[in-house]
């Protein structure tokens, strides 16, 4: 009777844990029945090419939330960044402009963090609101500078963008370009997170602002930190965004903070702060691009399709606080 | 740093207090202007016909929008040419800041206002306070739904139908034994994706060409139409002998997933709609066919045009299409290359 209690309540526990993670497996099952095409190595590339960028932007988005705040901006950001790289390739040359454009990410991180601090806005539901208008003056800004015209880089370009052609399609052995740098990238933050003494701040101040600050736990250094993270893993996002469609415009990053903040959401980072981890966020970012792979290959309209990223973003955030509850 | 906080939160206070009361002020200035410059009567008397400069307002879709940001600069720089002064509102996306952007220009007193709607149905409790205020409404790229054509004086714009028909067109022209093509739409349920896919579909499917499948963005977005063409490369590979995408833009990305799956972009037929930069250039280099363009400059132009022609008392014609541009290898010479 106990045993069979225990395996009910085991049942139930792995349920509530992995609902979302079954849901997936089942559509993807269903995908590579319906469509045998799913499972070539042709859509592997595919799916390794979409989950560059978004992983990018999800991984500094991850220290975000781990802090307890959130950051609306990306969207702007990564446009903006786009738009100074693209200006910046005939003048100073492509690395420069990448390096410039990824210096660039980390100010604006800069420029978030003090613009919240100084507010005092210190909740989340504030940083929202906060970093939703500087979302919406990063694109102005960003516009401004582009005139509102989409810059391609076969016309706009005088001189070579093929560093740009050789990270949107080229490849270091099996891995696509923007997989080796999401490679690089999360050895280094995963060892920032769990090896240094700020990776650690950033989870206390996560966990309880005020005995973090009691405990000499430097708070506004960890936003100043996380902001500035994800300011430039969305510079970095913006780089390889650019690479693969060798065009800028407002639109490129339009609904990408939903599906940044769904893929840590799903990867098991508690949106109120203090516990997660970067490693999480790429099973996130995966289910994220698998969503829409399979929708695609199975010929679902746009309208399921963000009727379905809409509904498990709310199932996922639902069985995140019943878990913490 | 509590102190400072207040400190800085009542200066701002003060500030967005006097911005309100100065704005209140012009309201109440403008306010009593809209029924004399409004009026069809009173416009002739109020403008002075050609000798006054009257205001016009431009209440773009979306300035993120290329073509939009193109014609609302065209706007700003043809106006005086029809002694108007143009001003340009940004809906950003946004079928409610729409209406209250035609509010606030009813509120400013203008002569006209060229809507260029984000939801056909949504903007026209909007255009009817315009028309009771008697303020000229121009229609611009997109036209009201049939049936509320008194909401409006004149619609200037390209017919998406035709543009759908004429794609379609150019596939059964191009593969007269047949073909399997794939459709990425544009932004799903804005008027152009409507109407270019509604127009494309049916003289398709009376054809012997084969849609293997179609989907739409979520918004006018290249990286997002790249991505549904690397699935659909994954889905039917080499079967995908032409493409039709609802914008330019978007087939850039289209070609680039091509390229990154090692596809001849070349052997293909690829079919975008604009006349946009990129679309002009795709055809330029080879690898894009067939862009059927919009003349954002003869847009513009007609309404200012027929917005001078209502001051000035003259009647007009309602609906307006400037013809579409069909820029191809063997015609690209004979067009200026845009400038958006």
């Amino acid at each position: 009777m106990t045993r069979q209690i225990r395996l009910g309540s085991v049942f139930n526990t792995l349920l509530k844990e992995y609902t979302i993670v079954i849901g997936i497996m089942v559509l993807v099952l269903i995908t590579s029945i319906v469509e045998p095409r799913f499972m070539t190595s042709g859509n592997m590339i595919n799916i390794m090419r979409q989950f560059g960028p978004l992983i990018l932007v999800a991984l500094g988005m991850t220290f975000v939330i781990l802090a307890g705040f959130i950051d609306l901006s990306v969207t702007g950001q990564l446009f903006l960044v786009a738009v100074i790289v693209m200006k910046l390739i005939d003048p100073i040359g492509q690395i420069p402009a990448m390096l410039v454009g990824v210096a660039f990410g980390g100010l604006f991180g800069y420029f978030n963090s003090k613009v919240i601090i100084f507010s005092g806005a210190l909740t989340q539901a504030e940083a929202l609101f906060i970093t939703y208008g500087l979302s919406t003056a990063y694109i102005g800004i960003g516009q401004m500078i582009s005139n509102g015209k989409t810059m391609n880089m076969s016309i706009d370009l005088t001189s070579s963008y093929s560093m740009f052609q050789y990270v949107g399609l080229g490849f270091i052995g099996p891995f696509s370009i923007s997989f080796v740098i999401f490679l690089v990238a999360i050895v280094i933050l995963y060892f920032f997170q769990s090896k240094t003494y700020m990776g650690r701040s950033v989870m206390l101040t996560g966990g309880n602002k005020t005995a973090a600050r009691i405990a000499g736990i430097p708070i506004y250094r960890s936003i100043t930190i996380v902001y500035m993270i994800c300011g430039i893993m969305t510079a970095i996002g913006a780089i390889v965004f650019m690479s693969r469609a060798t065009t800028v415009t407002s639109a490129m990053s339009i609904g990408l903070e939903t599906d940044v903040i769904l893929a840590v959401v799903l990867g098991g980072t508690y949106l109120g702060g203090g516990r997660g981890s970067v490693l999480r966020t790429i099973i996130g970012a995966l289910i994220v691009i698998l969503i829409s792979n399979c929708m695609n290959l199975l010929g679902i309209t746009i309208f399921w399709q963000d009727i379905t990223r809409g509904a498990i973003l709310i199932i996922a955030i639902w069985l995140d606080a019943q878990k913490n509850n | 740093m509590k102190l400072v906080n207040k400190k800085v939160i009542g200066v701002l206070l003060v500030f967005v207090m006097v911005i309100a009361l100065a704005g209140c002020g012009d309201k109440t200035e403008n306010a009593t202007e809209v029924p004399e410059v409004g009026t069809v009567e009173g416009t002739e008397t109020n403008t002075g016909g050609a000798t006054e400069e009257a205001t016009i307002a431009f209440i773009c879709a979306d300035m993120g929008n290329p073509s939009q940001a193109y014609a609302s600069s065209l706007f700003e720089a043809y106006a005086k040419d029809y002694n108007l002064k143009a001003v340009i509102f940004n809906a950003a996306g946004d079928a409610q800041l729409e209406a209250s952007s035609v509010q606030q220009a009813i509120a400013q007193g203008v002569a006209a206002i060229y809507v260029n709607p984000n939801d056909i149905n949504a903007i026209l409790p909007a255009l009817q306070e315009a028309k009771d205020a008697g303020i000229i409404v121009g229609m611009f790229s997109s036209d009201v739904p049939v049936g509320s054509e008194d909401l409006r004086d004149f619609f200037v714009g390209v017919d998406d139908n035709q543009a759908g028909v004429e794609a379609a067109n150019a596939f059964i022209a191009n593969f007269p034994n047949g073909a399997k093509i794939v459709e990425v739409g544009g932004q799903a349920g804005h008027d152009a994706q409507i109407k270019r896919h509604g127009a494309f579909e049916p003289v398709i499917s009376n054809s012997n060409i084969e849609v293997l499948g179609s989907q739409a963005c979520d918004q006018w977005s290249t990286d997002q139409a790249l991505a549904i063409m690397d699935d659909f490369i994954v889905k039917y590979g080499d079967q995908i002998e032409g493409v039709f995408c609802h914008w330019d833009g978007g087939l850039t990305g289209v070609i680039q997933a091509l390229d990154a799956a090692g596809m001849d972009t070349k052997g293909m037929f690829l079919v975008g709609i604009d006349g946009s930069q990129s679309g002009v250039q795709q055809v330029k280099d080879g690898t894009q066919d067939l862009t059927i363009g919009q003349d954002f400059l003869a847009m513009s132009k007609k309404s200012l045009e027929l917005t001078r022609d209502v001051l000035d008392g003259k009647t007009v014609t309602a609906q307006n299409f400037i013809p579409l541009m069909l820029v191809t290898p063997e015609t690209i010479d004979d067009f200026t290359f845009p400038e958006w």
